[in-house]
């Protein structure tokens, strides 16, 4: 079963963690295991809110404006997508990563195109 | 084109036997022998289409391997582990490079093909492996695919594969076993592996979808072939055969499933003039010859009880009474939730929605999860007449199931109570 792991970030947590290199390491350590056993389908980090671009069409008008909600305090930060042969697999591996002391990561199973006879 | 599907069944065909010949003459090598043997098939996906098929194309693959395999020792990284592990466990000659002679000589040594590719089968389905390393695994060393096409069919990238296999291979040598088949109970303990691994590939086929997704569907061809294979080698094993018989049965099914448009169509709503109806007299054939004269199994008698689907004319002339008791025997055969499930979908085919219902009742602890409970809760309290209760369970069932057409369907049926 494949899951996205969505990870949030803040102003705070972008503070720690470039002024902490066991972070980093802690990142690599985890990305590292991953690849090993074959559970790690893909991941990317993301850029800074202020250069993103939030886009919504209304009765046809699309309306273009920077940034995701610029009062939000928590924002996407990146995404891991894992294979993992249990739910309690992929939830461990949140809990793992570092940011998860500074800003929340969520689990999400991923919906796949195969299907049973119902 | 049609030259090129032949050297790809050619190939994988041959795959296990140059596999097993090369490991019987370097038992401790499996893993360095399985990567020569895939170059060597790569080569030959090359050449072969271009310069033509050689005369004896199973020598020239064993040929070809072993010289992959001298290169390999003769590298760094081979000399340097060579150094480190294997030198203290291993008898000098086994350490000496194999020319091309001597890999025709184990070509001749070599037993009839189908032994070899039953103890491949038991060497890739490892009890210390997981299911999906037993899978990808034997799709490579038994079935001859490639890591990009085995990545295809399961969806991940190429690298994420290459690494669960080199995984898997360093966990078989970490074991120490030996290339052979165990016996007594443990052989079949591990032959029962080997089928389930090989239903785990069928069903990760047959549930893809149309379309989009053919590498992933040709897992169904791969799991019979293999299955086929297995079956060629034990023809006595009932088991086997039930697999086989439940695997085609299955999959005469397959050209009505789906509708046009990739949406899921029920069982009961299949044009069934689309099945195919060479896959089911040879399932048939297959499952009443083992029910005959084979100890009763599980595979057997699912295998029975899609014979039973197959053979009637529509869904109301299914013989459902014949499948409950199936269902009942299945039941004590090999109790799964699963199961007890299906035999509840029986059951209120027989005796009715309600009576299914009720049976739903002592199931739900085992299956609270699960979508498919609340999904046949829905089929039963529609048939029964409860509308609201179950487009609500529809609804249910379409929040808790991952399958995008799963979803699609249930939310279909709930609209259409509307």
């Amino acid at each position: 079963m494949k899951y996205m792991i969505i990870i949030y970030d803040n102003a705070q947590m972008r503070e720690r963690f470039s002024g902490d290199a066991a972070l980093g390491a802690e990142v690599d350590a985890i990305i590292a295991e991953l690849t090993e056993s074959g559970e790690l389908v893909g991941g990317e980090a993301l850029a800074d809110p202020s250069q993103t671009k939030t886009i919504r069409v209304v009765d046809g008008v699309p309306a273009i404006t920077d940034g995701p909600f610029a009062e939000a305090k928590e924002h996407l930060g990146g995404y891991l997508m894992v294979e993992c042969e249990t739910p309690e697999r992929a939830a461990d591996i949140a809990r793992r990563w570092p940011s998860a002391r500074f800003a929340p990561l969520e689990v999400w199973p991923v919906m796949s195109q195969d299907g049973a006879e119902m | 084109v049609s030259s090129g599907v032949r050297v790809e069944d050619q190939l994988r065909a041959l795959a296990p036997q140059v596999l097993g010949a090369l490991v019987r003459r370097h038992p401790r090598q499996f893993d360095a022998c399985e990567d020569a043997v895939q170059e060597a098939l790569l080569a030959a996906t090359r050449q072969w289409p271009g310069e033509g098929v050689p005369d004896d194309p199973r020598a020239w693959l064993l040929t070809v391997a072993g010289r992959r395999l001298t290169d390999a020792w003769r590298s760094e990284s081979a000399r340097r582990a060579r150094e480190e592990g294997a030198a203290a466990a291993e008898p000098a000659h086994a350490r000496v490079a194999p020319g091309a002679d001597d890999e025709a000589v184990a070509l001749a040594e070599a037993p009839a093909d189908g032994d070899d590719t039953l103890t491949l089968l038991v060497l890739c389905c490892h009890p210390e492996l997981s299911p999906p390393s037993q899978i990808a695994l034997t799709l490579r060393a038994v079935g001859g695919l490639t890591t990009a096409e085995i990545a295809a069919a399961f969806l991940v990238p190429e690298a994420t594969m290459a690494q669960r296999i080199s995984r898997a291979k360093a966990r078989i040598r970490a074991t120490g076993t030996r290339f052979a088949l165990p016996a007594g109970e443990e052989r079949a303990a591990r032959l029962g592996a080997v089928l389930h691994v090989l239903y785990l590939i069928f069903n990760e086929g047959y549930t893809a979808s149309s379309g989009a997704r053919l590498a992933r569907a040709e897992l169904t061809g791969e799991a019979i072939r293999l299955a086929r294979a297995l079956h060629a080698h034990l023809p006595d094993d009932g088991e086997v055969a039930g697999l086989l018989a439940l695997m085609l049965l299955t999959d005469a099914r397959r050209p009505a499933r789906t509708g046009p448009d990739g949406s899921l169509v029920p069982l009961a709503e299949q044009d069934r003039t689309r099945w195919s109806r060479e896959e089911i007299a040879e399932g048939i054939a297959l499952v009443t010859d083992a029910l005959a004269r084979a100890p009763l199994g599980p595979y057997q008698l699912q295998a029975a009880i899609a014979a039973v689907h197959a053979e009637a004319e529509d869904a109301e002339a299914t013989d459902w009474r014949q499948i409950v008791a199936l269902y009942r025997v299945l039941e004590r055969v090999a109790p799964n939730p699963m199961v007890s499930l299906n035999h509840a979908v029986a059951v209120a085919m027989v005796d009715g929605p309600r009576a299914g219902l009720a049976r739903l009742e002592q199931l739900d602890e085992r299956l609270a999860a699960s979508h498919r409970l609340v999904a046949v809760r829905a089929h039963l309290l529609e048939r029964a007449g409860e509308a609201d209760a179950a487009r609500a369970a529809y609804r249910e069932a379409a929040r808790r199931t991952t399958s995008l057409p799963e979803r699609r369907y249930l939310e279909g049926r709930a609209a259409a109570l509307v």
